[in-house]
């Protein structure tokens, strides 16, 4: 289990830049969204799903968050077939914010080309760089307010 | 020099919601597509209300009201509640990159970054406003100014904003649905405490195209830019009219299911400090909006404070009393405590009916 700088990025994982994770059980990829993202936006409001036997492709839009008055997107970390949807998200969103790596997933991709997409998500040190600028990136914002 | 950015100034006269919402869903579509500097829209509507992209309109509107009365409605792509508008409400659309400089990062950053221009507008106007965190521009403890966004395709994103010259509180109670329905008085009282107006603050008849004037001064310091006034060029006339058909004429798009089950309720709690009445809207498990009401001695100020640590967030007990607790001091409600007034609103939530 990774710590960094206070954001619990589980090391199993592999994560998209646009805050999605992965997580993989041969070709089923389970999707959600990690803990920098979850307590960056604040309390999840809405999340419009995709339907399941959607083909999505890796980098596009598969969904949309609502937290706040902002609505975000959610971004498909690999390409294959929507399966699964999280159906208790209909009921609370506030799983994503409470327990994002467990009942917080959003859904499940049968992935077409993992051996060649797994390589462009992030894992390890390049993960931590990436988390640590974001984050540098948010206190030198806050320093120049 | 001063980079440049175009600017939609509409003062001809007040649009349909069509038409300016599909501009305005225009805008960050030519920033990502359409190689296009930021784009700022302003303008005016015609008498109408917007409901946010994932909100229940049937519940949050009396339709057949505004029907009757000729107030168009529609749905917006970004998020939030219902926005009245109308022609004396500045419409502001932003079309812009995530990563433009001085532009603030994340949810919150951008909304700051946004909420700073208008700041500065309004200061121009002789107005002292603050950002009430997480999306409104209060004077005095009374909102004048409602922000909402979305991100849009590649990195771009829309804002947009409601600005308040002159508001109609009545005309607000007739058309949308409010826990306060059956007591016109009480919430025509209570919505016109929680907010107020250009012309309210500076005591004389400010006409809109000074407060444009003044936002489009704003952001040219704030960003260290220049406007180019400019109309939409092909592309994005034909993205405007695409944009018409496919969501501000289409039924499937304004009646969308895509929203969370919306409720209203109402709890009433005797304590100490004395009556405390709630009227809380919920958006699922969300809390849309809240309203504190009661005998108790605070300020306006104290108490819209509280209703905004509230506004979209988890209802749940425990997230009730965290988001009370970050803003709570000694005494903003005399005698009551956190855990009592989480009470009452826990009261309200068991209460909830859809309206």
């Amino acid at each position: 289990m990774a710590d960094i700088k206070g954001y619990n990025m589980p090391d199993e994982l592999y994560y998209h830049k646009d805050h999605a994770w992965a997580r993989v059980e041969g070709t089923k990829v389970t999707v959600g969204m990690n803990d920098f993202f979850q307590k960056e936006s604040g309390d999840i409001v809405f999340v419009d799903l995709p339907e399941e036997e959607d083909d999505v492709e890796q980098g596009e839009i598969c969904g949309k968050i609502q937290s706040r008055k902002w609505i975000g997107k959610l971004v498909a970390p690999v390409s294959g077939e929507i399966v699964e949807i999280n159906e208790d998200l209909e009921e609370d969103t506030s799983l994503i914010n409470s327990d994002p790596y467990g009942k917080g997933w959003i859904l499940v991709i049968e992935a077409s080309d993992l051996d060649s997409e797994l390589g462009s998500l992030m894992q390890g040190e390049a993960l931590a760089d990436f988390i640590n600028d974001e984050i540098k990136i948010a206190e030198e914002e806050k320093a120049k307010a | 020099m001063p980079a440049h950015w175009r600017l939609f100034k509409n003062l001809s006269r007040p649009v349909s919601t069509a038409e300016g919402l599909a501009m305005d869903d225009t805008l960050p579509q030519s920033v990502a597509l359409n190689n296009s500097p930021p784009i700022l829209h302003l303008y005016t509507f015609v008498p109408s209300v917007n409901v946010g992209k994932y909100q229940d309109i049937e519940a949050a509107l009396k339709l057949d009201t505004c029907r009757s009365k000729g107030i168009e409605f529609s749905r917006r792509s970004t998020g939030g509640g219902t926005v009245i508008m109308g022609p004396d409400i500045v419409a502001l659309g932003l079309g812009i990159n995530v990563d433009y400089p001085g532009l603030k990062k994340g949810v919150g950053g951008v909304f700051e970054s946004l909420s700073l221009v208008l700041i500065r507008a309004l200061e121009k106007l002789g107005i002292k406003a603050y950002f009430q965190p997480k999306n409104d521009l209060e004077v005095n403890g009374r909102k004048i100014a409602g922000l909402s966004a979305a991100s849009e395709a590649g990195k771009s994103l829309l804002f947009h904003t409601s600005l308040l010259v002159d508001f109609d509180v009545g005309l607000m109670l007739d058309i949308m649905h409010t826990p306060l329905i059956k007591i016109r008085d009480k919430g025509y009282n209570c919505f016109s405490q929680r907010m107020t107006t250009v012309r309210q603050e500076v005591g004389r008849r400010v006409p809109v195209a000074e407060v444009m004037d003044s936002i489009e001064h704003a952001f040219e310091q704030e960003f260290n830019i220049r406007f180019k006034e400019d109309n939409p060029d092909e592309w994005e006339k034909k993205t405007i009219s695409r944009l018409i058909e496919e969501r501000y004429h289409n039924q499937d798009w304004i009646f969308s299911h895509k929203h969370p089950r919306a409720r209203m309720g109402i709890g009433q709690l005797k304590s100490k400090a004395g009556l405390l009445e709630i009227y809380l809207s919920l958006s699922g498990a969300s809390i849309e909006n809240v309203l504190i009401t009661g005998d108790f001695f605070s300020t306006s100020a104290d108490i819209h404070r509280l209703e905004n640590a509230l506004k979209w967030t988890a209802s749940r007990k425990e997230s009730i009393e965290k988001n009370l607790s970050s803003v709570w001091q000694d005494d903003m409600i005399y005698g009551l405590d956190v855990p009592t007034l989480t009470q009452a609103i826990l009261k309200a939530k068991d209460n909830q009916v859809r309206l």
